[in-house]
């Protein structure tokens, strides 16, 4: 196997998903990735709005492209997403 | 050879008078020299042959949601103009539809301008004293805001001042109820706190002056007036309505009699430049700040001469370097 077509990548495991979060998170909202909390709500704590959520939805989806994970949120069920733990959650039970 | 100046990408399907009305300010603006290439439906282009036009499957409605549409629609008019810019394949975005939409493809596409929290939008609102248009942001894009997010508001408005207008040291003033330091609501007087401390004054090159109230939003007291999104919304709907009712019953009062009509015709001369000076249409619409790209928000009710304006503008503010100018003073 080709090692540069087959770049090791860290297993997305609970707690990377989390860090991937925390990081957009971070971009998106302009903030610390490191004051996100896992309990955080979206629309409370953090001060994101729906657009923010998406912004924060397309780029999960760009990230798992980007390691050749084939992984799309459904519209239907951004509205359930109310925290930073219900995104990590969700995250993790769609990709295993 | 000199390079091939990029088009400028117009969405002809948003707004209440397109494809019309739109696709005649594109072609205008060809006349005039600016370069354009037209995002609709085969069926709404397919006469055109005289402008460059890109066919898409996809409309994204007034009443849509504005995220939901633009993940949803991604052949819609709307979000390929965005992507047009994104790639460099355009020097801006143009769009007389959903506003909300127009904001969500504008960001999710060529995305934000690091040290921006919030993109705003800046309408231009013409004054009678001074020689050019008072600027007013957030118009619409926030209706909920952060302190924070006015500083950059007004850091933002100060580059567009100076950009557009050629303000070189823009007076910005903060929407209260009141003039005096202290007055306004919770958000009002944090924001006042953060952008009296100064520090940011000399980076965006302008100066703040403290609180202005509704009536200095046409006076020219400012350059540019910052306040969140729904204050600002709410603000610039009052203005419009009334400029509305005010020119509604000028009209009538001008036809309610022999005399009147005969006096209407001697003052018409006088009246026609103060109301070109007042017309929405001649300042070109309003753009969003704080993406990766230029992207102008018409009026839903833009005519021809409406989307004319808000081209030239667009691709003045392209080629005056505009978002690169942002970038600059907004980086930490």
């Amino acid at each position: 196997m080709p090692a540069e077509t087959h770049m090791e990548q860290d297993p997305l495991g609970r707690e990377s998903i989390l860090q991937l979060i925390k990081d957009r998170l971070g971009e998106i909202l302009e903030i610390d990735p490191n004051i996100v909390n896992e309990g955080d709500s979206f629309a409370d704590d953090l001060d994101a709005d729906s657009l923010a959520l998406i912004e924060l939805v397309e780029a999960i989806e760009e990230e798992l492209a980007e390691r050749s994970v084939d992984f799309r949120i459904d519209d239907e069920d951004l509205e359930d997403l109310k925290s930073v733990r219900d995104a990590v959650d969700y995250v993790f039970s769609r990709l295993n | 050879m000199a390079e091939k100046p990029l088009p400028v990408a117009i969405d002809a399907m948003g707004g209440d008078y397109a494809p019309e009305q739109v696709i005649q300010g594109a072609r205008s603006a060809l006349e005039f020299g600016i370069p354009v290439v037209l995002f609709g439906t085969e069926e709404a282009l397919a006469d055109i042959d005289d402008l460059e036009t890109i066919f898409v499957s996809e409309v994204i409605e007034m009443d849509e949601d504005p995220g939901q549409a633009v993940r949803r629609k991604k052949d819609s008019s709307l979000v390929r103009a965005a992507e047009h810019v994104r790639d460099g394949h355009a020097s801006a975005m143009i769009s007389a539809g959903n506003t909300g939409a127009t904001m969500a493809s504008a960001l999710l596409r060529m995305g934000r301008l690091k040290g921006v929290s919030r993109p705003a939008i800046a309408t231009p609102i013409p004054t009678l004293e001074g020689d050019h248009p008072v600027i007013l942001l957030d118009s619409g894009a926030n209706a909920e805001c952060q302190a924070e997010w006015l500083l950059q508001f007004a850091e933002m408005g100060a580059v567009y001042a100076r950009d557009r207008f050629n303000v070189q040291k823009p007076k910005i003033g903060l929407l209260s109820i009141g003039e005096e330091a202290g007055k306004g609501n919770s958000l009002i007087k944090e924001s006042f706190e953060i952008l009296n401390s100064g520090n940011w004054e000399a980076k965006s090159q302008s100066e703040f002056i403290g609180n202005v109230e509704g009536r200095d939003l046409m006076s020219g007291v400012v350059d540019v007036v910052v306040t969140d999104g729904f204050t600002g919304n709410v603000a610039l709907k009052t203005l419009e309505g009334t400029a509305k009712a005010i020119v509604s019953a000028l009209l009538a009062a001008f036809t309610s009699s022999e005399e009147a009509k005969k006096g209407s015709e001697l003052l018409a001369p006088s009246l026609l430049p103060l109301y070109q000076k007042l017309d929405p249409d001649s300042v070109g619409g309003a753009v969003l700040l704080g993406v990766k790209g230029i992207a102008m928000v018409s009026h839903g009710s833009s005519s021809a001469n409406a989307i004319l304006n808000a081209i030239k503008t667009a691709n003045e503010l392209f080629q005056d370097n505009h978002v690169e100018n942002l970038q600059s003073v907004l980086l930490p």
